[in-house]
């Protein structure tokens, strides 16, 4: 993969070819490879190779982004006239502002080389180890096995130059009776492919999908829920974009205040709840630069209950006098910079609490495994819905007596900080729907479930 | 592994425009692609592949947006724009090797590059051979030769950026006028896909499709009661050339939604309880997509993507059988003019079609590719097979899936005036659906009440609930062919890694009995 020195060179290049005082380049280069399996058998395996080269240029105020995956010299230089010839006849953006000369960008540790170089001979071992045991419990099994290895590199003609290379990997699989009567999930992320535990995912699907057969059918209403670690982070990562203090500020999120004004400072969740960016963590992979191409730092969202910070790009932090922060998520740099697309996952802290030990304290109340197709109902609010899958059960005095049918849920996860009584151990997830954060599991009271799904 | 030499002297853009720019009016691919096509089928053939396939892709992108949004301090509008294009150009490879795929790609398309990564590809598929559990078996398919393009007058690409900007900047300021309107957005985007594909059956395939889609919202605030609101009109995303554009009535709707923003802002909250719905084609599309279209994918109901997308309620045995009323016969197509997912061919070199999915309410036929066909004793695929790009794995994909327009004296208000106590959604909102496609919930972009046969004012907050079998068993009218309408959707996730695909649906506005509308925040 591409080296520091290359990327620069080749950053250097595409500068070089341009007429106009601002220039950045942004190269992105991915191998991924990866082995999908489904009915006991791999479906899909491939390895895929991926680069672009994102030029964009700005004169006067005036902007315009080319991006390609030609590189050699003559693609270059036309790919560097294009956004020029972009940017010529584009609208002065009032939004605009200078480039950034150099940055000292922190180190962000999370590269494993072997996770990075992984191909199928590492990874088929771990879906042999889920097929077999499906095998033997009479199951079918399905699942992804996947490994990545990212570069990302920044330069512009003001002398700013960035370059982070990562590496991550995941395993998930979801084990079906044969009949359909029952399904169980099980998922890891790990920057490193050697901590994936196959037979632990394995047992664990496999597990549910025995405990969960012929579930119950249980009225609507709201419920005590215990939420595994994925099927909160499914959540609470939801409310990543409503940090953004312009949208707060212009009365758009949950955080506005009624008439004006914000909730910054007010405790609006219970004193262990505490949300921030950690980009040092190297259990997820981050970025050393912020969306706007400032060097990352660690920020808190929500401090014991209170909102301890809102994000600041360069544009909105000059118009309001506030240093500009890294972002929560959810959107990328400011209207006033080309961005540059980073963002650090969240991590939500949390106690010393086992699964089990969370489950003991609920006299009744819902396991739910994790969440499916969650959308958003009101954007200022969060509200969502979506719906339980692949395992739900119910919860009496502090024991798992019976399967329970899915059901669909219509929450925010604002409100759902807002009722949760006790958090477990936080540990890296990645939902279905994509997203990841370090989540612990958590308690909560009164969870909508308005309605059943047949779904299995 | 791509190498720090092959990184630097990657493919040229210029090869790339070569490679698919052809004769006006040519009937056959471009002899260079062919000649790179064959590299492949020759280097499989070496590696004992009983099957190989390569597709050289490449993939163009232009966005164009304007936002109008007060300054802060000063209140005065600003207009701020973002403009850029992309282009992405490679292959992929896919071959069958003792029984099992394998799959490989590469953005650097030379013919020592289409070689190695053939070989990448038998090596993947002798690596799945150990543990797969029988051979795969592909239904025929006939040899073609032959190009094909979507049907256009007017490159869009080759229309000046400074019309396209112009158009944004009349349409972003009509939705704009007035104090009551927050801030307003327009976007344009073109997609232009020329994609060659190759076989070891004997095909060869050259396509250009392009696709245009535009949007423009209004967003009002309520500051004093903590309330925001966006109304958008997103007019039929096509595949099309420029000549298209002026149909998007662009201007026109953008006076209307800004008129319709402010009014919801105020709009009282919808009581909730059973309701007849008139679901609006702009809205009812959606539920088509999840509700019928993707139940209806043979992958999904044999277990394929039970680990992401999930399975299916309509399983095999549901072939020939009720799962919706008579009003409802849809059909599964990539032959329809203007239609996002219309092709020459799919990703198979399987011939574009159309079939009957459902007929007035029975269940008839699955989405198929030429690996599926024989799952359900099919001999030939219904062509859709689709990779999102030329770096990943061509899949089953939902075709246009539409539904057939009602009787021709079938009318708007006759479904209206049939209403005693009821809600007309129009437009696309919030959307969510199970694993299995069985219970749904969907939101709108705009609602209206219907009282004594009339549609009334506006009101908000509004969802449905059902379960699917349910609701399309509800559905008790729809309205003629002069009401029927086709939209796109651009997003539409599937497969993992999740690949994106566009597809259209059309229909007329239609009826539904009893259903469980919510109030939502």
């Amino acid at each position: 993969m591409l080296t520091r020195e290359e990327a620069q060179k080749l950053a250097q290049k595409v500068i070089g070819l341009s007429t106009f005082p601002e220039c950045q380049v942004t190269v992105n280069a991915s191998e991924q490879a990866y082995t999908r399996f489904a009915n006991n058998g791999i479906t899909t395996a491939s390895l895929n190779l991926r680069h672009t080269v994102a030029i964009a240029v700005s004169r006067e105020g005036r902007s315009g982004i080319m991006t390609v995956n030609d590189l050699d010299d003559a693609s270059l230089k036309a790919a560097v006239k294009k956004a020029e010839e972009l940017a010529a006849i584009a609208p002065v953006n009032p939004e605009r502002l200078p480039a950034l000369g150099p940055q000292e960008f922190p180190k962000v540790s999370d590269f494993d080389e072997r996770t990075a170089a992984a191909r199928s001979p590492e990874m088929i071992p771990h879906v042999k180890t889920i097929i077999d045991l499906a095998l033997k419990q009479k199951q079918i099994a399905a699942g992804l096995i996947e490994r990545s290895h990212r570069v990302s590199a920044i330069a512009n003609k003001a002398g700013l130059f960035g370059f982070h290379h990562s590496a991550d990997s995941q395993l998930t699989t979801t084990i079906r009776m044969a009949d359909g009567s029952s399904s169980g999930w099980a998922g890891q992320p790990s920057t490193k492919l050697s901590e994936i535990d196959s037979a632990r995912l394995g047992a664990t699907a496999s597990e549910k999908c025995a405990r969960w057969k012929n579930p119950q059918k249980l009225e609507p209403g709201n419920y005590t829920v215990v939420l595994e670690a994925t099927a909160a982070a499914d959540l609470v990562r939801l409310m990543a974009g409503a940090f953004n203090a312009r949208n707060t500020e212009e009365g758009r999120t949950f955080l506005s205040k009624r008439g004006g004004g914000t909730l910054l400072g007010e405790k609006l969740f219970p004193e262990f709840v505490t949300l921030r960016c950690d980009p040092f963590d190297s259990r997820q992979p981050s970025s050393p630069w912020t969306g706007d191409l400032l060097p990352t730092r660690a920020i808190t969202w929500i401090d014991k209950g209170v909102i301890a910070n809102l994000s600041y790009d360069r544009y909105w932090a000059g118009k309001t006098g506030k240093p500009a922060t890294p972002s929560a998520g959810g959107f990328g740099g400011g209207g006033g910079g080309f961005g540059g697309g980073a963002q650090t996952p969240l991590t939500m802290e949390g106690s010393g609490e086992t699964l089990e030990q969370l489950i003991a304290g609920v006299e009744r109340g819902l396991l739910v495994t994790h969440f499916w197709y969650i959308r958003g109902v009101n954007p200022q609010t969060l509200q969502q819905t979506g719906l339980t899958r692949d395992g739900l059960f119910l919860i009496e005095n502090g024991k798992i007596t019976t399967p329970v049918m899915n059901f669909r849920f219509l929450e925010s996860p604002v409100r759902l900080l807002k009722n949760t009584k006790k958090l477990g151990q936080a540990i890296r997830v990645r939902g279905l729907e994509g997203g990841m954060m370090i989540c612990p599991s958590l308690v909560a009271t009164d969870f909508p479930l308005p309605s059943i799904s047949d779904a299995i | 592994m791509l190498t720090r030499r092959t990184f630097l002297t990657a493919s040229s853009a210029a090869f790339a425009t070569r490679l698919f720019a052809a004769p006006k009016d040519a009937r056959t691919p471009n002899p260079e692609l062919e000649k790179l096509g064959a590299v492949a089928l020759a280097e499989a053939k070496k590696h004992k592949a009983t099957y190989a396939d390569v597709r050289i892709v490449r993939i163009n992108d232009q966005r164009i947006g304007l936002r109008l949004s007060p300054e802060r301090g000063t209140g005065k509008t600003l207009s701020v724009p973002n403009v850029s294009e992309d282009s992405s150009f490679g292959f992929g490879v896919r071959v069958i090797v003792d029984g099992a795929w394998g799959f490989a790609s590469s953005p650097l398309v030379t013919p020592a590059e289409i070689a190695r990564v053939t070989g990448e590809a038998v090596i993947i598929a002798k690596a799945n051979a150990t543990i797969q559990p029988k051979p795969v078996q592909l239904a025929a398919v006939k040899a073609y030769r032959d190009r094909w393009e979507t049907p256009h007058q007017r490159d869009p690409f080759a229309v000046p950026m400074a019309e396209k900007l112009e158009l944004l900047r009349r349409v972003s300021e009509e939705a704009k006028k007035g104090p009551k309107v927050f801030s307003s957005a327009a976007t344009l985007s073109l997609r232009g896909e020329d994609k060659y594909f190759a076989s070891s059956e004997g095909s060869s395939i050259q396509q250009l499709i392009l696709q245009i889609y535009g949007n423009v919202d209004a967003t009002a605030v309520d500051r004093e009661n903590n309330i925001s609101r966006t109304r958008t009109y997103t007019p039929t995303q096509a595949s099309a050339g420029w000549e298209y554009v002026p149909e998007m009535n662009l201007e026109e709707n953008a006076q209307r939604i800004r008129e319709e923003v402010v009014e919801h802002l105020t709009a009282p909250p919808v009581k909730p309880g059973k309701k007849d719905l008139l679901l609006m084609p702009n809205h009812l599309m959606l539920t088509i997509h999840e509700s019928v279209a993707h139940p209806t994918e043979l992958d999904r109901a044999l277990g394929y993507e039970a680990n992401y997308a999930g399975t299916s309620y309509i399983t095999p045995d549901k072939i020939g059988k009720r799962i919706a009323s008579e009003h409802c016969t849809f059909i599964g197509d990539r032959t329809s003019p203007r239609a996002l997912g219309t092709v020459g061919y799919d990703d198979e070199g399987v011939k574009a079609s159309q079939w009957t999915i459902i007929d007035k309410g029975i269940f008839k036929s699955y989405q198929t590719t030429r690996e599926q066909a024989h799952f359900i004793g099919e001999k030939e695929s219904h062509g859709c097979s689709q990779a999102d790009s030329w770096a990943t794995v061509p899949f089953q994909r939902m075709p246009n899936v539409w539904l057939q327009a009602g009787p021709r004296e079938t009318t708007l208000e006759s479904l209206i005036g049939g209403i005693e106590d009821g809600v007309l959604i129009d437009g696309r909102g919030s959307y969510s659906i199970d694993q299995q496609r069985y219970n749904i919930q969907f939101g709108g972009d705009a609602f209206w009440e219907i009282k004594g046969g009339k549609k009334r004012g506006m009101i908000s907050r509004v969802s449905y609930q059902s379960r699917t079998p349910d609701f399309w068993q509800a559905c008790d009218g729809t309205a003629g062919p002069a009401y029927w309408r086709q939209f796109g959707t651009t997003g539409d996730a599937k497969g993992e890694p999740t690949q994106i695909n566009s597809i259209s649906h059309g229909c007329s506005p239609t009826r539904f009995r009893g259903i469980n509308v919510i109030l939502t925040d």
